[in-house]
């Protein structure tokens, strides 16, 4: 017996010495990065590529890029817990904010060009083909019987936005209407779109793999998304409200993690990002430009938004979160 | 003479009717919705660079994890069943606890230890020590889990074993050592197997905890579970489908194991 014991341990050493051995992260020119969901394809596809082509051309060195890609939110709190990003690129300023306060990112992001914003987009609204549930703008979300998905305010940025992206709207809507801006009318928009949703998932892009799943007839999301999804086939109309919020994703160093052997090309990644070329990648993946509006002219797909709004619009992020996310959402829509 | 047994084949149909949309049909969707473009992409996506490396990143750690779990499941077992003490009773409950403790408790229960604000990692990390967001810190999350499982085989085989054998054995002149590796190991042979086998099936399957400390990072620090998590969230069902079924696979091979090899393990 003690023989077959034997073979076990042995077949088991020999086993764990074939394996490999867990990875470090210390390899020096590597560029970690941490992005909101919809980031990834334009990064992987086009931006990590080039640069490091150029970086190669430039300076005769590899580099190597690692990402991970969450909601917003959660990529924030992991970078806060320690994870070992050298940049994030995130859905909503706030999260920058929240990088700053948490010692993990410098103060000056918003020095970088453009504000600190790499792009932008518009939020619309997915349907099914056909449209059979008649959906032309925000309101007609909050009709009985459509069932909607939306990300989870608590770990996406998306999700925020598209709050905003309501809210704003109905604000847009009463101030045309009579001048004022209808607070009551925007959360009671707010209450019933959400009383329809059925499902929220963790970010943007997992509540698009839910809606290309075929869940629910809505899907309020980022214009890339349904581009993307067009782009691929997918048997769905993209409804562009008249009154929509354009998101603006900023990107920020994580000063605490990126030693200073690897700060210049990490700053040099940085800096790239609102290159021409880095930003006019970024349009054919579907975003809009942050630099230069005419670079969007490329992109052919780009719906026209009749009045689009941002974050300025509630006196910027710093205004936003509280008085809309958490005074109105999370207190009196989501909570009741 | 005895008539056709109806109650056989109505009772066989009726379990399996009642398995059949609570675990064949979701497994039978997952091999479905994986091969369903054609058994090449199915191989294109498990032989995507990113997908080989986390099955080989969940192998690794789950396995550290079970030669952890199962010397330590070992010795406790040998310490619990010896020894009477005060307290002892409150290690046993405390080494099971695990079981019952949601696996996202206990990964942020490890970042609070060890990440740079924990009440260790405060102390490491200005040293350049780092735990979470490594691989480290994925086999401390499957220890965490998968901690209970091989002590709970081992430690009752122990509490039925023969005393009087040992005692012979020491009666014998056999020194301790001797006596544990002569007489006390190969009765414990079936409960290693046993206890090591469930540990590493748990632990490979393993997410709550890993999505939490691992960092998620591709190629370095996503392990199977999470990758393919990752590639559901990013719409391609098609690559989180080949392999959730290579993971399928492996505790089908696993509790194979544990079934057809019980006569094997028990008999000399």
């Amino acid at each position: 017996m003690l023989k077959k014991l034997s073979i076990l341990l042995t077949t088991a050493i020999l086993l764990s010495a074939c394996l490999p051995s867990p990875p470090d992260r210390s390899a020096s020119k590597t560029i970690t990065v941490y992005g909101f969901s919809i980031m990834k394809e334009a990064l992987e596809k086009d931006i990590y590529p080039a640069f490091k082509a150029k970086w190669k051309s430039e300076h005769n060195e590899d580099i190597e890029f690692v990402s991970s890609f969450a909601g917003s939110e959660t990529v924030t709190n992991q970078i806060l817990q320690g994870a070992p990003a050298d940049i994030a690129i995130l859905s909503i300023e706030r999260d920058a904010d929240r990088l700053v306060q948490g010692n993990a990112a410098n103060a000056n992001w918003h020095s970088l060009p453009a504000n600190g914003i790499v792009n932008k987009t518009p939020f619309i609204i997915l349907v099914r083909a056909g449209n059979p549930k008649g959906i032309h703008d925000f309101a007609d979300l909050g009709k009985p019987g459509i069932k909607i998905i939306h990300p989870d305010p608590a770990s996406s940025g998306g999700a925020q936005w598209s709050i905003l992206a309501i809210y704003g709207s109905q604000l847009k809507k009463s101030e045309a209407e009579s001048g004022n801006k209808d607070t009551v009318r925007a959360t009671n928009t707010l209450k019933a779109i959400w009383k329809n949703v059925i499902s929220s998932p963790g970010s943007a892009r997992e509540a698009r793999t839910q809606f290309e799943l075929g869940q629910g007839d809505a899907l309020i999301t980022y214009e890339l998304e349904g581009l993307m999804m067009k782009q691929a086939g997918a048997q769905i109309e993209m409804i562009v409200p008249p009154a929509t919020i354009l998101s603006e994703h900023p990107a920020v160093l994580i000063d605490r993690n990126v030693t200073d052997a690897k700060r210049p090309v990490v700053e040099a990644f940085l800096n790239y990002l609102w290159s021409d070329e880095a930003q006019q990648a970024f349009v054919k993946n579907h975003f809009r430009s942050a630099t230069n509006d005419s670079f969007n002219d490329a992109n052919k797909e780009f719906a026209q938004i009749q009045q689009p709004f941002t974050a300025e619009y509630f006196g910027g992020w710093g205004k936003a979160y509280p008085e809309i996310i958490d005074a109105i959402f999370l207190k009196q829509v989501q909570a009741k | 003479m005895r008539g056709f047994d109806l109650a056989k084949p109505l009772s066989i149909g009726v379990m399996i009717a009642i398995m059949l949309p609570l675990v064949l049909l979701p497994l039978a969707s997952i091999f479905i919705f994986g091969t369903s473009n054609g058994l090449d992409n199915f191989w294109k996506a498990l032989m995507a660079p990113e997908a080989i490396f986390a099955l080989k990143l969940s192998i690794v750690t789950s396995f550290w994890a079970t030669v952890f779990n199962v010397i330590f499941g070992l010795f406790a077992a040998y310490v619990l069943s010896k020894y009477n003490f005060w307290g002892r009773n409150a290690i046993i409950v405390t080494i099971s606890l695990p079981t019952a403790i949601p696996t996202a408790v206990a990964g942020f229960a490890l970042l609070l230890l060890w990440g740079p604000y924990g009440l260790l990692g405060r102390l490491i990390e200005p040293h350049g020590v780092h735990i979470m967001f490594t691989a480290w810190a994925i086999i401390l999350a499957n220890i965490f889990v998968t901690f209970p499982l091989a002590f709970g085989v081992i430690k009752p085989v122990f509490d039925t074993m023969n005393q009087s054998l040992e005692e012979a054995s020491a009666t014998m002149g056999a020194t301790r050592w001797q006596t544990f590796w002569h007489v006390t190991l190969p009765g414990l042979r079936g409960a290693i197997v046993t206890g090591a086998l469930l540990t590493f099936a748990r632990a490979i399957g393993e997410f709550g905890s890993t999505i939490l400390v691992s960092g998620n990072l591709a190629s370095r620090t996503q392990t199977a579970p999470l990758y393919i998590f990752a590639k559901f969230n990013e719409g391609q069902v098609e690559a989180a489908n080949a392999i959730a079924i290579v993971l399928a696979l492996f505790s089908f091979v696993i509790f194979s194991i544990l079934f057809f090899a019980r006569d094997w393990l028990e008999v000399d």
